[in-house]
């Protein structure tokens, strides 16, 4: 067991309406312990910068300034280490939708929120019950039946000393209802970042969904976003990533209902020394469901992406189309891709498709480039961002692809092939 | 303009270059000659800065400056046009994105605006016609799929947009048929301008009855071992490279 899970398990008392989920995960992860290295799940990616930290939370945080995203006039919602420092009952938000602290009175959004709390995230990810155990802030955001909102809500989780922030975001959207929601999380301290989200999205509804998970240097970053799927709903999910000491994503994707479309498109820029980690798994559970799923990345120097992509096709799920796609390049020899696209299908009457890929930089082009006069960064963005820029370009948000498209080219830029 | 002197490079550790000099002044044509294996196409790369290529000994300025000393971006915009014997295919990058951005980086180091997509694409068209590709060529990706012919063609339409100062054709004409190579000669002579110069590497005299070269050089070994006017082509076209001798016959061997 690590010194840091045991201080987790210690500190872990709070009595509440969400307490019988913390006492299970409390349970699990006592009989789980520290994963042994190599385990599956954690297979390439080493736990060591967390395993003998001290677990500490703040009991308080300044508010910070947050970048703004450029016309896309959001709601913003901001968490610094870990602790909610948005008055949320001050805030304008649109009528058929609500905002509400996890940490609320009325017994109604309680139900509401014991609903989905811990209830769409599989319990299988150790990171997801420390959180379920020692989360002190969240937020519940519910849109009502029928209701379209236009205005997106962004969830920032900024961190910026060295503790421990658990944060969850819990979404329920009613029956033809749709929504756009942000998770944003940046910052490049000794910090460790617990952030989950739950997503139940009800019959017909739409989420329009983005994850950008930019934490560096010595930051960990260890979350997740999870999705339930009704009938006919849809979900657009866009993420981003960066590499940083520790960092890890798990998605899951729940087709729980008919004639659901699930899509999905991650890029991750990794530059020197980093690490990221995506673990995707998605249910098909029942039939005529659609998943498109591309994740590309791009890998510097000492860098290593993790890639996992799983789809999981059940006996009853006839005719669901599912594609998964996983595309690398690699920026130097010593940069580490590990990929693994899985496919597991029990039903016969199924459509799908997966790959991979990893590429290397093409000399003889660049060299062809160059001696045009077109500059060396200008070059491999030439080369070599067009794969990634499919997916900036597949961006539904202009706002959002305007902001991101110049981050994602920048950082590209920066990175050096070695 | 171009002042070579004694130069001396290798590729994977074995010598091709062995003292070469050259002199090229404003507005000439040279055409170098030779043999297979003579380090003809060497000599462009070794100029252009491609990695791999060591000079191990020797100069080679560039109106002054050493280019040597330059990294391959920057000998591109002190003026140097290397149109490829084999050019690159680049899929993904289209012909127009990939002059655009090499035409504004020429126009950076000149100190002058970018040009806009429109005032590019005006040029561009021009430059196609010139040389007598389709004008969808410009939307395609680099290269890709062109046959031999149009890649040649591509490659004069790059010079013509570029503006360079001295250019540098690595066997312009090979794989072409006569009416190709009229094109590509028309190319070219329309960039002579008595200021601009040319070093011309071919195989063959044939393109050097539509390119008029001021001085032709027979490259041996790794070495200029004959200069001439003109009429050192024809006699090569007559009779071979028997006279170079021994040097030759080691080249051959």
């Amino acid at each position: 067991m690590s010194q840091w899970l045991e201080q987790v398990i210690d500190s872990a008392q709070r009595d509440d309406y969400l307490s019988p989920v913390r006492q299970q995960a409390l349970t699990q992860l006592k009989a789980d312990g520290w994963p042994a290295r190599r385990s599956e799940s954690w297979r390439f990616t080493p736990l060591t910068p967390v395993e003998k930290r001290e677990a500490k939370q703040a009991v308080q945080a300044d508010s910070l300034p947050v970048p703004a995203i450029d016309n896309l006039n959001a709601i913003d919602l901001i968490f610094v280490d870990g602790v909610l420092v948005t008055q949320v009952n001050t805030l304008d938000v649109p009528a058929g939708m609500t905002i509400t602290s996890l940490n609320t009175d009325d017994a109604a959004t309680q139900q509401a929120i014991s609903s989905v709390y811990g209830q769409v995230k599989p319990t299988r990810h150790m990171f997801g019950l420390v959180n379920d155990a020692l989360c002190q802030h969240g937020i519940f955001i519910n849109v009502e039946a029928g209701v379209k909102i236009d205005t997106p809500v962004r969830i920032v989780n900024m961190a910026s000393q060295n503790v421990d922030a658990h944060t969850r975001v819990v979404v329920k959207v009613a029956e033809g209802a749709s929504a756009t929601v942000i998770e944003q999380g940046f910052g490049d301290t000794e910090s460790l970042t617990t952030a989950f989200a739950e997503y139940d999205l009800a019959d017909d509804a739409h989420l329009e969904h983005y994850r950008f998970a930019m934490f560096t240097d010595k930051a960990k970053q260890l979350g997740g976003s999870h999705f339930k799927l009704h009938n006919r709903t849809t979900l657009n999910s866009t993420m981003v990533g960066y590499g940083s000491e520790l960092s890890r994503l798990d998605v899951d994707i729940h087709h729980a209902g008919e004639f659901a479309d699930a899509k999905m498109n991650a890029i991750y820029l990794l530059a020197e020394g980093e690490l990221f980690d995506l673990h995707s798994t998605i249910e098909h559970a029942m039939p005529n469901g659609t998943t498109e799923e591309n994740a590309r990345g791009i890998v510097g120097d000492k860098a290593r992406a993790v890639f996992n992509g799983r789809i999981h096709i059940h006996r009853d799920a006839q005719k669901t189309l599912a594609e998964l796609n996983n595309r690398n390049l690699l920026l130097s020899r010593r940069g580490v891709i590990n990929t693994k696209p899985e496919l597991e299908i029990y039903a016969d009457d199924v459509k799908c498709a997966h790959g991979a890929t990893v590429a290397e930089i093409e000399e003889e082009a660049l060299y062809y480039m160059l001696t045009r006069g077109i500059s060396r960064s200008k070059a491999l963005v030439m080369l070599n961002f067009g794969f990634i820029q499919e997916l900036i370009n597949d961006v539904p948000s202009v706002a959002v692809r305007e902001w991101i498209a110049p981050i994602l080219s920048e950082r590209f830029a920066q990175m050096e092939v070695k | 303009m171009l002042s070579i002197k004694n130069l001396h490079a290798s590729v994977e550790e074995k010598n091709i270059i062995k003292g070469l000099n050259l002199e090229v002044k404003p507005g000439e044509v040279h055409a170098i000659m030779g043999p297979n294996g003579a380090g003809k196409s060497t000599l462009g790369y070794v100029l252009s800065g491609r990695d791999g290529y060591e000079v191990s000994e020797g100069e080679a300025m560039l109106n002054g400056k050493d280019l040597l000393e330059l990294d391959v971006e920057e000998r591109a915009r002190e003026g140097l046009f290397l149109a490829f014997q084999y050019p690159v295919e680049i899929p993904g990058v289209s012909n127009m994105e990939f002059m655009k951005e090499s035409v504004n980086a020429m126009r950076e180091e000149r100190g002058e605006e970018p040009l806009s997509a429109a005032e590019f694409l005006k040029k561009a068209k021009e430059a196609c016609k010139q040389v007598q590709l389709p004008l969808d060529f410009l939307k395609r990706g680099v290269n890709e799929g062109f046959s031999g012919g149009e890649k040649k063609r591509n490659e004069i339409m790059q010079m013509i947009l570029l503006e360079p100062k001295l250019c540098i054709l690595d066997e312009s004409d090979s794989g072409l048929d006569v009416d190709a190579l009229q094109v590509v000669a028309d190319g070219v002579n329309s960039q002579r301008d008595g200021e601009r110069s040319f070093i011309v590497v071919t195989h063959y005299q044939r393109l050097l009855d539509y390119i008029k070269p001021d001085f032709v050089h027979i490259l041996a070994d790794g070495k200029i071992v004959k200069s001439g006017d003109a009429s050192l082509a024809l006699e090569v076209e007559k009779s071979g490279y028997a006279f170079l001798g021994k040097a030759y016959e080691e080249v051959e061997a």
